[in-house]
């Protein structure tokens, strides 16, 4: 699972790589603009997996406790 | 040396303040430019939670009138940091867990919504073992939908200089001394090995930042439509952390970092030296030592545990980590382990030569340690006795020093493979040598061997 996200973030950053061509590439300019858009580029990657990561935990606690309170039951029936 | 205005050198670039000295004391002037964030800082108990935690020096309000220009909001007057130290001069795990507080204080900021503006590694020294920011005026307000402002800045002082360390070579942190802004992040790219584009935060942040970088150099963007929501800020932040934790460096035996299980000393000779040491410390009772020539900070140890402030200097980058790694382990707060070639110290960097402090413009030290290393600087580098004293004279008031004479083995070994062209190495020459700057206090041999360590006061004290 972890694996398999993780190559999914390459293949897609190795896509927009393609597109970044470095043709005309003047040296000694600021590099800002660059840093800037990778940045919202790789943090709205990274913030879906984030996202998903909180509110995967939040639903497993949900659904965890109901499931652990029927463990409780059923030892209660043995 | 300071600006006109009385700043100091470090700390010209931000307009929000700057840090001067005024009678031996170090003030910082928070100019009213930055009086919304700053009383933001202290009101949303932020300075509090990060000063408490420990990652972040405290300071103390002082009144106005101290202020330098008419602008001041206020003086405030921070902790003393005791000994400066730069990220060039730092093992792996140091500019590591440095990168890591600077992370940690960032999460934390916007908890209390504020941001790091900045991510210089120069604003963050070691004081009590562990890394601190020095820098109160970093944080600024931080509004729904920006940026991480400092993000290019965090890649090229802490990313790329660790990824080198640990995927090229550890003594690629010596770029930091050339790139006073942090590494080149297209220098980075093509030094790291091409594996290292198949690790997502490398992939990211380094070699398709460069190329963005350089992509994006000549081509003018609207960046005001385009925002970073807070999810995506966080899930940047968290990603940086697990990129810097997953770098490792481990050093190999190196020659040195095995020296003392493969050293002449017998158990004997040991534990003498250490007594020695021991004493003369006890005796000349300084405030600050500096171990030259440490290793893995055997004898700076004898000096720390005291409750003396010691700089533990090694060439050897492995000396340094494990050094730095046993002070980490044991909580130990009075020793700071540092990598410096004393054969070129540190030189004064930055603008002007005057934002980064040379070696010799953070001394002198009460005393210094300068234990089996004489040899190393005389036979394997040449270096004359006369400037061997000339340059300690520099740097300390007392001086330990351990006289190891041609006779011993580890010199024996150090000429079995060059021409023996030092006849002036001797001890008497030594003596006379020392003799012109130093006044001999005691003098002993060290048991089982010819060596001889001196404790010897400067002259001009």
């Amino acid at each position: 699972m972890k694996h398999s996200r993780r190559l999914a973030n390459s293949v897609v950053l190795v896509v927009l790589l393609l597109f970044a061509s470095t043709q005309n590439a003047h040296a000694y300019v600021d590099p800002g603009t660059g840093s800037y858009i990778i940045q919202l580029i790789i943090a709205g990657l990274v913030g879906v997996a984030f996202a998903i990561r909180i509110y995967w935990g939040k639903i497993k606690a949900l659904f965890s406790r109901p499931s652990g309170n029927g463990q409780e039951t059923g030892d209660d029936n043995q | 040396m300071t600006t006109n205005r009385g700043s100091l050198p470090g700390s010209f670039r931000d307009p929000s303040g700057f840090l001067f000295v005024q009678d031996g004391s170090l003030y910082r002037q928070v100019n009213n430019v930055y009086r919304e964030n700053y009383d933001h800082l202290i009101q949303s108990g932020l300075y509090e939670s990060v000063t408490d935690s420990g990652v972040m020096i405290a300071h103390e309000e002082v009144g106005t009138d101290l202020g330098r220009t008419d602008d001041a909001h206020k003086i405030v007057k921070p902790e003393t940091v005791p000994f400066i130290s730069y990220p060039y001069e730092w093992c792996f795990s140091q500019l590591k867990d440095a990168a890591l507080v600077t992370l940690r204080i960032q999460k934390t900021a916007l908890d209390s919504g504020m941001t790091l503006k900045d991510a210089s590694a120069y604003n963050i020294q070691f004081t009590n073992g562990r890394p601190v920011l020095i820098d109160t005026l970093s944080f600024d307000k931080y509004r729904e939908g920006q940026p991480w402002a400092a993000y290019r800045q965090f890649c090229q002082h802490f990313l790329a200089p660790l990824a080198l360390m640990s995927h090229t070579d550890v003594r690629l942190n010596q770029l930091l001394r050339t790139y006073i802004d942090g590494v080149p992040l297209d220098l980075a790219s093509s030094l790291l090995p091409f594996r290292t584009r198949f690790t997502f935060p490398l992939l990211s942040h380094i070699h398709l930042h460069a190329r963005s970088q350089r992509h994006f150099a000549d081509r003018t963007v609207n960046i005001s439509r385009r925002k970073m929501s807070r999810v995506s800020f966080l899930g940047l932040i968290d990603n940086l952390e697990s990129a810097v934790k997953k770098l490792k460096w481990r050093p190999d035996a190196t020659y040195w970092a095995g020296y003392y299980d493969d050293t002449t000393y017998s158990e004997d000779a040991l534990h003498q030296k250490k007594q020695l040491v021991a004493q003369v410390l006890d005796q000349m009772d300084p405030k600050i030592v500096w171990d030259l020539g440490a290793n893995v900070g055997l004898f700076s140890r004898v000096a720390s545990d005291r409750g003396i402030l010691t700089i533990s200097f090694d060439v050897d980058p492995a000396c340094v980590e494990q050094s730095y790694v046993e002070s980490v382990e044991k909580g130990e707060t009075n020793i700071l382990p540092l990598w410096l070639d004393l054969t070129n110290p540190s030189p004064n960097i930055g603008w002007s030569n005057e934002e980064r402090m040379s070696l010799l413009q953070r001394g002198p030290a009460d005393t210094v340690l300068f234990l089996a290393l004489i040899h190393h600087l005389a036979i394997s580098n040449n270096l004359p006795l006369g400037m061997i004293a000339d340059f300690l004279d520099k740097i300390c008031t007392s001086l330990v020093i351990e006289f190891v004479p041609k006779s011993d083995p580890q010199v024996q070994r150090l000429l079995s493979t060059r021409e023996d062209i030092f006849p002036d190495y001797t001890q008497q020459a030594f003596e006379n040598a020392f003799g012109r700057y130093f006044t001999v206090q005691t003098a002993a041999q060290i048991t089982h061997t010819e060596r001889n360590l001196y404790l010897m006061t400067r002259r001009q004290a």
